[in-house]
């Protein structure tokens, strides 16, 4: 077992590091652009009656898809259609981030509508501008109420990251795969996997429910 | 009062406001002059929160205008809201900002004030509500009255002409309502000209200068308080103030 360990997780820590830092790599990229979405998408939610239509019709697709298809549909099926993304890397993390951001722009809207009218009526009664409204007074609340939802839906792209394997994408689990495949001794290298992957999620949620609790406790709201 | 300044700090004329079929404010006039205190009393449901907050646009009025020193507010309205100060029942303070924080939003943003003149002007009116040792305090770390105190400064530090107060001492525990009374005390000792709604008719008949009886959105007297509160004309202010009292 120790023996096997060394054999198939040891000597082959550098296939599975590189395979965690793509992994990483398209976990961040993912995220971001999930939340700049998720942003765009709340905006238009917000700005009149059409385009409300379509955000709400986005966030209802994305999020009633599953991401798998998406992955395939936007690798396979979006470079005929749209000339990108050319990459199989851009496609993993187009199709992570348009899952992420739709759930995203839905807790952003549960955010902003749990916002009390006052606080924007106060911004208005001082002559604040829509725009330093929301940036100012909206943008930082709804970020501190979301923080658990953001934190679950990191923890949610990382675990779909997993599928991109598919797709050819060398991630840790792509590499955890052919190690298995060409010694076909999963226990080791797959439990190894699943801790790595554990052990990524449990950091990166303790570390942002850190920051989070951080900031409630500077303002004085309940932890 | 001998020689009284020409134009009124604050005119409204025929204000009407309707919410769908329902018609709330019924052709409102009211001249305030420079420096004058006004409380607004009335049943609950009368009008007076969709009055005040049709003077700055947080409702839109039906018709009727509105003259800030003697300016017609046209369509400049956030320029409207920065000359009249605001207070809210529920204090609005933004719990992500300090004490500080949330006096010179405003001054920073909307006059683009230079941030330690706005700084120094935030430290002048915290020391006014006299909570300047609060001023790196956040708001969820002060009392209700504490908090009016802030919400208060912040509407001051727009350096106002005029200063309308919702009920602002209504979701107040009794023993912080003075605190905050005796500020709005001050104020109106300072010269500040002031509306004021409230159900404190102790306040209404010590401090203002004239009284405004509401009746399902229209004046239904107007006096000082010596007069509205010892010899109402209206029947129906006798009614309501007896009501009040007992
Ligand atoms: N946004 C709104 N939409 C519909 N009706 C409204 C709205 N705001 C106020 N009203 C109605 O207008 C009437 C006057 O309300 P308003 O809040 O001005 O009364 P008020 O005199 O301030 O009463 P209170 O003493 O209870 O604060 C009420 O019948 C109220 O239900
Ligand atoms: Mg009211």
């Amino acid at each position: 077992m120790l023996d096997n360990f060394y054999r198939y997780v040891v000597l082959n820590a550098g296939l599975l590091g590189q395979g965690l830092l793509v992994t990483l790599q398209v976990c961040v990229q993912a995220f971001v652009l999930g939340v700049v979405l998720a942003i765009a998408v709340s905006l238009l939610r917000v700005t009149g009656r059409i385009p409300r239509a379509i955000g709400t019709a986005y966030v209802e697709f994305f999020r009633a898809t599953p991401v798998l298809v998406q992955l395939l549909w936007v690798n396979y099926v979006w470079p005929d259609l749209f000339g990108f993304p050319t990459t199989a890397m851009g496609a993993g993390v187009i199709a992570l981030a348009l899952q992420t951001s739709a759930y995203l722009a839905e807790t952003i809207r549960a955010g902003i509508e749990g916002l009390p009218r006052g606080q924007l009526e106060a911004g208005r009664a001082v002559g604040m501008s829509s725009l330093q409204i929301v940036r100012r007074i909206v943008a930082p609340q709804v970020a501190l109420v979301m923080a658990p939802a953001l934190i679950s839906q990191m923890a949610v792209v990382i675990k779909s990251s997993t599928l991109v394997s598919v797709i050819a994408i060398p991630d840790l689990m792509y590499a955890a795969l052919k190690i298995v495949n060409e010694w076909f001794e999963p226990i080791e290298v797959l439990t190894s996997t699943a801790f790595l992957y554990f052990l990524l999620i449990f950091l990166i949620s303790l570390a942002a429910n850190r920051i989070s609790d951080r900031f409630r406790a500077r303002f004085g709201l309940a932890v | 009062m001998t020689d009284p300044p020409a134009t009124p700090a604050l005119s409204v004329r025929n204000l009407h406001k309707s919410f769908g079929p329902l018609e709330v404010l019924r052709g409102i006039s009211l001249d305030i002059a420079q420096g004058a205190v006004v409380t607004l009393i009335g049943a609950s449901g009368s009008g007076k929160s969709t009055f005040l907050r049709c003077l700055n646009h947080l409702e839109q009025p039906t018709s009727g205008e509105i003259y800030v020193d003697g300016v017609p507010i046209t369509d400049d309205i956030a320029g409207l809201r920065a000359r009249l100060g605001m207070v809210f029942q529920q204090f609005n303070l933004w719990p992500h900002m300090t004490v500080l924080g949330n006096v010179i939003e405003a001054p920073l943003r909307v006059k683009r004030m230079p941030r330690p003149e706005a700084v120094a002007l935030g430290r002048r009116f915290l020391a006014k509500v006299n909570l300047l040792d609060k001023q790196d305090e956040y708001p969820a770390r002060l009392s209700g009255g504490q908090q009016q105190r802030v919400a208060i400064a912040r509407a001051l530090a727009m350096e106002p002409k005029v200063m309308l107060f919702d009920e602002a001492t209504s979701s107040l525990d009794p023993e912080l309502t003075n605190e905050v009374l005796a500020v709005m005390r001050d104020l109106a000792r300072d010269g500040t000209t002031m509306v004021v709604v409230t159900h404190e008719m102790a306040f209404a008949r010590e401090v203002s200068d004239r009284v405004v009886f509401l009746h399902m959105g229209q004046v239904e007297e107007d006096g000082p308080p010596a007069q509205v509160f010892g010899a109402p004309v209206s029947p129906r202010c006798r009614q309501f103030l007896s009501s009040v009292r007992a």
